[in-house]
């Protein structure tokens, strides 16, 4: 792209008109020695010519300058008396008349053409840029081409500096050149106001600042996508009209500009989710590699040291005690890998729900249930409002919350106390409590036992790696719920997760008083 | 426990895992043969016919869940599943295939007993008349009377409720998953319907359970269905 505003325009003003004068002066140095041959209205003709050549080449003020020239050589050398301004036949009077008339409409006739042939083939210049640029993106493959082809395009065709804004609904605009123009100077606020109107919004920069005068909008078919700041080269009030008078060609730009970027967005967002399968792929093969490899030995472990516990004819007392030791600390230890591995898992990408609408009451009995001996002979007290609505969630999910507080509480609870189980609406969430005896939690512990491996102060002497709570916080978060643990005034820790409510599925009543069909 | 000595096939990769396995079988009164693999299963299986299958599913030359499918297509003998804890899908699918419970590794001997105990003798009875009254709790199902008495009070159930308690108690002991009781209970396997199975699960234990909050028969198999269990006392007895 060569640079075309400038050229010929140059040409115009003192220059244009010494060139007229010298012309006009050529043209009567060729006609005085022939001045006897000619007839005056031949030489008349001669001057109308440079006139006309004048005016189409140097423009409406080197031509008027030439006309009125012409006329005053043509009357000074040859009208007689000759090297005289005194015109002895009257007649000449119309000559002079004529051609003064004659030389300025053909002037103003033939600079208005050769304007209009500059500014067409500007225009052509301009099209086949703009026609280039949208060549130039159909290529693009990041943000950066994008905003560097624009640039270029905007120095070498609009004669003005601009930057490519994408707008980020949480961080606001950024550029996307890989280095910002230093001198532009961006006013957020304007900008902010063509992102939101659509609509492209001008300013009047104090000259020399630097600051961009025009901000236009990137409106791409699925939404806008940020705005272009324009701000033109040299400051002046030209450049400013000239902008103006080039917003529509502008505004394809900028519609140009916003394609290539969604295009290019999409580009990137498509590689993104491929890279994400397949990293998230690697990810859950390795871990139920692992979780294969690890509970292969553990399986054998727990049932090996079973065997030997229930071995018949029963083992003595001490070996047998020694067979148990190894039995649960095997299964202690399944516990940990599980737990750990969960923590990977929940960890190492996005958690995958499998949620369903279902009552509360399900995973409440099932974990009970699942914990068994764990439990340690503490009773469990469920306590529920009356009538629940079905909540979404996954089950195995909210199963292992459940059993990892419930664990805890088990854990904490001096022997035969109670726990409890609370679930209660609250708000637009479901509460669920589990609430035990034991000493609590250390007042400025706060959310930070949530941590992965941090475990409450008086817990040096108990099992426990400090991953449990980690992992009930991340299955609950998953969920869009959130989780905290607090002493209750009358004693005892409780922690509390809440799942939010939502929508349930409408269930259609079953007819009653069918017993006959029953 | 049942006439003659009955044979159980282990298909499990892991020699240890095989041989407590064969020691607590061997101690229920059963004749063990093993397989490491789903093609030496197979090739067992038809040489033993077993009365039970003990069926790992992680195996190292196929899907255990293959293994299912072909055993189904010739016999009818009960296949027990040992899968990992965070697994439920493929339990999910190993149950639908055919399989008729599973065990979460790890397990403990005295479990896995209790479970072949109760597959061999749900099995071995399917020739004779199934008791149509069963009791649990302070409940009393008589299901050729469709009659259902809580402490000698009858109990009013609807239509839908009746048929899940049904096909439940039918299949006493045995999980049943989510799919299989929306077809035997609401026909056609909708998967929409399963916030019902759940609701009306739930209307069984409000009305049969002493807890409902804890049920003792009624159960819940996080992330794959539903069991219903025999109180111990009719274990025994029968």
């Amino acid at each position: 792209m060569g640079t075309v505003q400038h050229g010929d325009r140059d040409i115009q003003g003192w220059q244009g008109i010494a060139l007229a004068v010298a012309a006009c002066a050529a043209v009567t140095l060729l006609c005085l020695p022939l001045a006897n041959l000619l007839a005056p209205a031949n030489i008349v003709m001669l001057f109308l010519l440079t006139v006309l050549l004048v005016a189409v080449r140097l423009g409406l003020s080197a031509a008027l300058v030439a006309a009125f020239l012409s006329v005053a050589l043509f009357d000074f050398f040859f009208v007689p008396p000759r090297f005289s301004f005194e015109v002895s036949d009257g007649q000449y009077l119309v000559t002079f008349a004529v051609m003064l008339v004659v030389a300025v409409v053909t002037s103003t006739l033939a600079a208005n053409l050769r304007r209009n042939a500059l500014a067409s083939a500007l225009e052509a210049r301009r099209a086949r840029a703009l026609y280039e640029m949208a060549r130039e993106l159909s290529g693009a493959l990041t943000m950066a081409q994008v905003a560097e082809i624009t640039r270029v395009f905007l120095r070498n065709v609009m004669n003005a500096e601009g930057d490519v804004l994408l707008h980020d609904t949480q961080a606001g605009f950024r550029s996307c050149a890989e280095n910002a123009p230093p001198s532009l100077r961006i006013e957020p606020a304007l900008a902010l106001i063509a992102f939101e109107r659509g609509e492209p919004v001008r300013c009047n920069p104090l000259a020399g600042s630097g600051s961009a005068a025009l901000y236009l909008p990137l409106k791409a078919p699925m939404r806008m996508r940020g705005v272009i700041a324009v701000a033109p080269l040299e400051n002046s009030a030209a450049e400013l009209t000239d902008m103006q008078a080039q917003q529509e060609r502008l505004g394809t730009m900028a519609s140009l500009v916003a394609i290539a970027i969604e295009r290019v967005h999409y580009v990137e967002v498509a590689q993104r989710s491929q890279v994400d399968i397949v990293s998230e792929r690697l990810r859950s093969s390795i871990l139920s590699a692992l979780s294969h490899d690890l509970r292969t030995p553990l399986t054998a472990l727990v049932g090996l040291a079973d065997s030997l516990v229930e071995y018949r004819p029963p083992l003595a007392m001490p070996a047998r005690e020694t067979a148990m030791a190894i039995r649960d600390q095997s299964e202690y230890l399944a516990g940990l890998v599980t737990n750990l591995l969960d923590m990977a898992r929940l960890h190492a990408g996005k958690v995958t729900l499998r949620k369903e609408w279902q009552p509360i009451d399900e995973v409440i009995g099932s974990s009970i249930k699942l914990l068994g001996r764990a439990l340690a002979g503490h009773a469990v007290r469920v306590r529920r409002g009356g009538d629940l609505p079905l909540v979404e969630f996954d089950a195995v999910l909210i199963e292992r919350v459940l059993c990892n507080l419930l664990e805890n509480a088990a854990k904490y609870s001096p022997p035969d106390q109670d726990i409890g189980i609370e679930v209660a609406l609250q708000d637009d969430c479901l509460a669920v409590s589990v609430v035990d005896r034991g000493p609590g939690f250390p007042g400025e512990a706060g959310d930070s036992i949530f941590e992965m491996f941090v475990r409450g102060e008086h817990e040096s002497t108990r099992a426990g790696v400090g991953l449990g709570l980690a992992i009930c916080r991340a299955i609950v978060e998953a969920h869009g719920g959130s989780i905290r643990a607090m002493n209750r005034p009358e004693g005892g820790g409780c922690v509390s997760f809440s799942l939010p409510l939502g929508t349930p599925p409408a269930l259609d009543e079953e007819p009653t008083g069918l017993e006959e069909a029953s | 426990m049942t006439t003659g000595r009955l044979t159980v096939l282990v298909v499990e990769d892991e020699k240890l895992i095989r041989r407590f396995l064969r020691s607590a079988l061997e101690e229920e009164g059963c004749t063990v043969c093993e397989a490491d693999g789903v093609g030496r299963g197979l090739t067992e299986a038809g040489a033993c016919k077993p009365a039970l299958v003990v069926l790992d599913l992680g195996l190292p030359d196929g899907d255990g869940v293959d293994f299912i499918h072909n055993f189904r297509a010739w016999s009818e003998a009960p296949i027990l599943v040992l899968s990992a804890r965070s697994n439920e899908q493929d339990k999910v699918r190993a149950l639908d295939a055919g399989a008729d419970d599973y065990l979460t590794k790890p397990f403990g001997v005295g479990e896995l007993r209790a479970r072949a105990r109760a597959l061999l003798r749900r099995h071995g009875r399917h020739g004779d008349a199934v008791d149509p009254v069963v009791e649990f709790g302070s409940v009393r199902v008589d299901l050729s009377q469709r009659s259902v008495l809580r402490n000698g009070e009858p109990v009013h159930l609807t239509p839908i409720e009746y048929r899940l308690l049904r096909v439940l108690l039918a299949n006493s002991g045995k999980v049943m998953t989510q799919r299989h009781l929306l077809r035997e209970v609401w026909g056609g396997d909708r998967v929409e319907h399963s916030p019902y199975l759940r609701v009306y699960v739930g209307h069984l234990r409000q009305k049969l359970e002493e807890d409902p909050t804890q049920p003792t028969y009624l159960l819940t198999e996080t992330g794959v269905g539903y069991r219903f269990q025999p109180p111990v006392a009719a274990l025994e007895s029968s």
